[in-house]
This record gives structure tokens, C-alpha cells and sequence, in this order.
């Protein structure tokens, strides 16, 4: 039924800039304080107050603009954008409107197989606002302006995605690369990264219909859950021989689906103009040139160069650029050892992922840790412990019970590798084994493994099989 | 001209009118823009838009934290508080 219908969308992205201090204030920017504890007179909009630019906040914006392949514009221009709430104490938001101090950037994402270019028509610097509590007093709202003036940059792409699953694609391609320049912190639940959804259908090659803007959505589930309800919204009006009205929608939560604002006749009339408290924003090219270097490597440069330089897998690779703790560690475990990097990475995305899952730990806990990681594989990879008692011995290592060569002194876990040694029981599991041999001679491949079995059985499990299977061969084809 | 739409303007500046001062001030507001419309005829096609009298750009400061002041003084002007809150009139959408 929705087959001969497609989706367009446009994508909104408020990202809060992880400065010090908020954009126009010198207000502490820091979530989850006691109410209103970081506001002073400028955030609460007291009359008489000048804003004054943090420069923090163009340095970041500048970095996002070198990351997201925008234009970065010398020339910028913040406006007021003018609407009542009771928390937006000034009476209007300063943001910027004709003159973004960002244009024309693209990332490329994931589609399918394919990667796909999606333009990004604008980025610019404006003020969050405060947060309303309604749920407190049946009358009363109760105002926090904690959040009030924190930075945010806005980023908003052409209509280029046509699919929930491309949205949530370059949704999180966007969170990676603001997290790897370091600009926002991408913790979605605590809203420091939220997203506008502007969505139209259209049957397959026809023009663009009238689109509908769901606001303020904080993860990636309901992204989905909400493009999903609006998409089939739309096309049973339509094909209920109805219109869509343009309207801004807010999505329920609890329920999945979204309605329309109440407000909405009144919703587009900011009546922007320039903020007379604040002159243009006019950078030199040094200054732009400057914060090029800070920059550092992006997630695609990392995955060229594990590609290239460590043959990882692609999928491997993926996993570890996925987040910039991740490549770190990756990095620092690689540069404190000579352990190759692929078997590395192995580990990594394997047991040591697995414990940090398991024991919810954060990636970065486990930066102190390298060094007896690394010891530990060097351990496993010149085959003197197994692969299995590796493992058995990881998470003590992690947990920090002891160094590796110690805990397999301990537990006994040191592999037999001693070829005299692993002769002598090789040749003692072979007596009275006859028949078998003959059985081997004549082609039998599955004796070999018995045969192994045999002797690793005859070590208690420590003798290094690589080892054990060499020499058999050696001694059965004789 | 375009028609003026009392209503609405009344609502965006939060200003009740009486609806027999309602054409009053229409005509007021009409005659306004009639006067400031006397600067579109001047030919701007050639000059750059100017956005601020002085040529400077805007002052900047490094990214610092410093508390100025302590919540009560911010809540000192709250028409009503609650705790630390702000507590105003139900808005809700």
C-alpha cells in the first residue's frame, strides 16, 4: 500500500556546545546543577545586561565547519528572534538568521551498500533556552533557567534523507564526528544533542508535497518510532482524499504518536532582526587557519589508516572507530606494544568489549590498563599461554588482581612448549595406538584430531597445541 | 499596504484591546508604516546592508567561568518561588 509512496526529509540538529561557560554569559554550562543555581543577571534577562561573546563558541563552530565540509563565513550576523515563553527571560533567543556563521557543508552516511552525500544547507550559533517543569503543581509551571544562554549550533541539512534508517545513519555519523572534534558530548537522553524532523510524502517522482515539522526528538528510538507514525499519517489523509496542513507536531512518547501544536497560527512570526547589544561577528583568516590543526584525525582518516596500515576488517575497523575512546585505546595499546595491531583488535571488539558491556564499565576506565593488556596478548600471541587461558585470565587482568605473568604463574596456566617435553608424551600416547596409525597412513584425517585430543588430555590441557600437532604429523607420517 | 490584522499584533505584543479601540489603533499603526515607508524611496540597490553603526566587531571574551551572583539574588525578583523554581502561571503545550 505505501509501497508507491516515499518519504523526504530534512533534519534540524541542536547540539550543545561542551564550553565552559554559556555562550553570552559567564555562567557555568553544566547539566544537572540544583535549579537555577547557574543563571546570573544576563541569563535572566534583567534589564540593562550586555551579552558578551565567547569565543569558545566560534572556535568550536569553526571546528564543526572544518569537519562537516562547511564554508566557514568571516562575516556573521546574530539576530533576536522574538517569541514569549516564560522560560525564555529576555523575551526573544539571539541565534543567527541571514548570516550563519556556517554554509554549504556535507557528510557523507551509510545507505544500504552505498554511501550517500547529504548537503547541509546552514550551521549557526544561537541560545538554548531555560526548562519549564508542569508536572510539579496543577496550576503553576515551576522555571529552571539553569539551561538558559547554554551554546548551541544548529545544523540543519537539505531534504536529502528518505528513510528513517538514513536519518538514524546520519544522526549518529553527525554525533560521532561533533564527539570526535570534541564540540558536544552526544549524550542524547540528558538533550545535549536533539533533533527537528521535517517530513513530506510524495508518491515515487512527483513533486514535493506539504511537510510537517515533529519537534525536539532526544533518541534515536523515537526518531524512528516518530518518522514511522507521521510517514503512514500522511498518506492515509491523502489517500483519504484529504490535504496536509503545515504544522509543527510534537510526538507523545508513551503513546508513538504525534499531533499537532496547539499554538501553531502563531508559530512562524519571530520577527528577527539584528541584536543591537551585539556587533557583527567579523573573523580573519587566521583566525579560521588557526583552529584547522585541532581538528585532529576524523573517524573516515581512522578507518583508512586501520584499513591500510593494520588490515583490520571493515567491520572490525567500524566497530572501534564507531567512538573516539574506542580508536584511543585502539592507538594507545598499539603504540605500547609490538603485539600486532589486528590481533589487537581482535581482543578488543571480543572479550575486552564484552567485559566492559558486562561490568558497565565506561572505555576510558580502562586507559590506565594497556600496558598489562598488551603484556597479556604478547602473552597469548608467542603462544606461551593458550587462547583459552587468555581469556580465563583477561578479566582478572582488567579488574586489576594482578600482572599476567604473574597470574599465570598462579593458576598454573603456562603452556608446555618445550618440544623435548611434548616429544615424550606425544610418544607415549602413541603406545598400543597401532591400529589408528595405520588408520592415519591410509588417509584418515579424523585420527589427527584424537590424536591431539590424546595428548592435550596427557598435558592437563597446557601443552601448546600448535606445537603437539606439528610434531604428530612429523611422527605419524613416518 | 498591506492590511493590518489588529488581532494578531495585539496577541504578539500581549496587549489586551478593547474591541472598540481595535480600528483606532489600526489606523494609528497604518499611518506609522505609511511614514516609515517614506525610506523605500530611497534607491538602496547599490549599498550594502549595515548592521551596525560602529564598523568594529563584537567584543569577545575567552571561554571562563565566574558566578556573579547567588541564586536568591536571581529569584529575588520572582513574582513567586517555589524552592529555587520560578513559579509562574501554567504554560503548557
Amino acid at each position: 500500500m505505501s509501497n508507491n509512496w516515499e518519504m523526504v526529509i530534512g533534519l534540524e540538529v541542536h547540539a550543545q556546545l561542551k564550553t565552559s561557560s554559556k555562550l553570552f554569559s559567564s555562567s557555568p554550562n553544566q547539566f544537572g546543577s540544583e535549579p537555577n543555581e547557574n543563571v546570573n543577571f544576563i541569563d535572566s534577562g534583567m534589564p540593562g545586561m550586555l551579552p558578551v561573546m565567547n569565543f569558545g563558541c566560534i572556535e568550536m563552530a569553526i571546528k564543526t565547519g572544518y569537519a562537516l565540509n562547511f564554508k566557514i563565513n568571516k562575516y556573521s550576523v546574530f539576530e533576536r528572534k522574538n517569541y514569549f515563553y516564560p522560560d525564555l527571560p529576555q523575551g526573544y533567543q539571539i541565534s543567527q538568521f541571514e548570516f550563519p556563521i556556517l554554509s554549504e557543508g556535507y557528510i557523507n552516511i551509510d545507505s544500504g551498500d552505498n554511501q550517500k552525500k547529504i548537503r547541509i544547507e546552514r550551521a549557526h550559533l544561537e541560545q538554548d533556552a531555560g526548562k519549564s517543569i508542569h508536572d510539579i503543581d496543577p496550576k503553576y509551571s515551576f522555571i529552571d533557567l539553569n539551561r538558559v544562554g547554554t551554546p548551541l549550533l544548529e545544523i540543519v541539512s537539505y531534504p536529502d534523507l528518505s528513510s528513517a534508517d538514513e536519518v538514524i545513519n546520519y544522526m549518529s555519523s553527525l554525533r560521532q564526528l561533533l564527539m570526535y572534534i570534541d564540540v558536544c558530548d552526544g549524550n542524547m537522553q540528558e538533550g545535549s544533542l536533539r533533533a527537528d524532523v521535517n517530513l513530506s510524502v510524495r508518491k515515487k517522482g512527483q513533486e514535493l508535497g506539504t511537510r510537517c515539522e515533529i519537534k525536539n526528538l532526544n533518541s534515536f528510538k523515537f526518531i524512528k518510532q516518530a518518522i514511522e507514525y507521521e510517514f503512514q499519517r500522511q498518506i492515509n489523509i491523502i489517500d483519504g482524499g484529504g490535504e496536509i496542513e503545515q504544522n509543527t507536531m510534537l510526538f507523545d512518547t508513551s503513546t508513538g504518536e504525534t499531533r499537532a501544536m496547539r499554538s501553531k497560527e502563531f508559530s512562524h512570526d519571530y520577527r528577527y532582526f539584528p541584536d543591537p547589544d551585539l556587533l557583527p561577528v567579523n573573523l580573519s583568516q587566521e583566525q579560521i587557519d588557526k583552529i584547522k590543526p585541532l581538528v585532529g584525525e576524523l573517524p573516515q582518516d581512522k578507518l583508512n589508516k586501520y584499513l591500510d596500515n593494520y588490515s583490520l576488517d571493515k567491520d572490525i575497523a567500524k566497530i572501534i572507530i564507531a567512538e573516539k575512546q574506542n580508536a584511543n585505546l585502539f592507538e594507545k595499546m598499539i603504540s605500547e606494544s609490538t603485539v600486532k595491531p589486528k590481533f589487537i583488535a581482535a581482543w578488543l571488539v571480543g572479550d575486552i568489549f564484552a567485559f566492559i558491556k558486562e561490568n558497565n564499565l565506561e572505555v576510558n576506565s580502562l586507559n590506565d590498563k594497556t600496558k598489562d593488556i598488551t603484556d597479556l596478548l604478547k602473552l597469548i600471541s608467542d603462544d606461551v599461554i593458550s587462547n583459552k587461558a587468555g581469556k580465563e585470565i583477561l578479566p582478572k587482568v582488567l579488574n586489576g588482581e594482578g600482572k599476567p605473568s604473574e597470574l599465570v604463574k598462579e593458576l598454573g596456566l603456562e603452556q608446555v612448549s618445550d618440544s623435548g617435553e611434548l616429544e615424550k608424551i606425544i610418544d607415549e600416547a602413541l603406545v598400543g595406538e597401532e591400529e589408528n596409525i595405520l588408520k592415519f597412513q591410509g588417509g584418515s584425517d579424523r585420527v589427527l584430531g584424537y590424536f591431539v585430543g590424546k595428548c592435550l588430555k596427557a598435558t592437563k590441557g597446557k601443552g601448546n597445541p600448535k606445537l603437539i600437532n606439528k610434531i604428530l604429523l612429523e611422527k605419524l607420517k613416518k | 499596504m498591506s492590511d493590518i490584522d489588529i488581532k494578531r499584533i495585539s496577541y504578539l505584543a500581549k496587549l489586551k484591546l478593547p474591541s472598540e479601540k481595535e480600528e483606532f489603533y489600526s489606523n494609528s499603526l497604518k499611518d506609522i508604516i505609511k511614514w516609515v515607508d517614506n525610506l523605500k524611496k530611497v534607491d538602496t540597490s547599490k549599498t550594502e546592508p549595515l548592521h551596525n553603526v560602529t564598523e568594529k566587531t563584537v567584543s569577545i571574551r575567552n571561554d571562563e567561568v565566574s558566578k556573579s551572583n547567588s541564586v536568591n539574588d536571581v529569584l529575588s525578583n520572582a513574582p513567586e518561588r517555589a524552592q529555587n523554581f520560578f513559579k509562574v502561571p501554567k504554560v503548557v503545550e
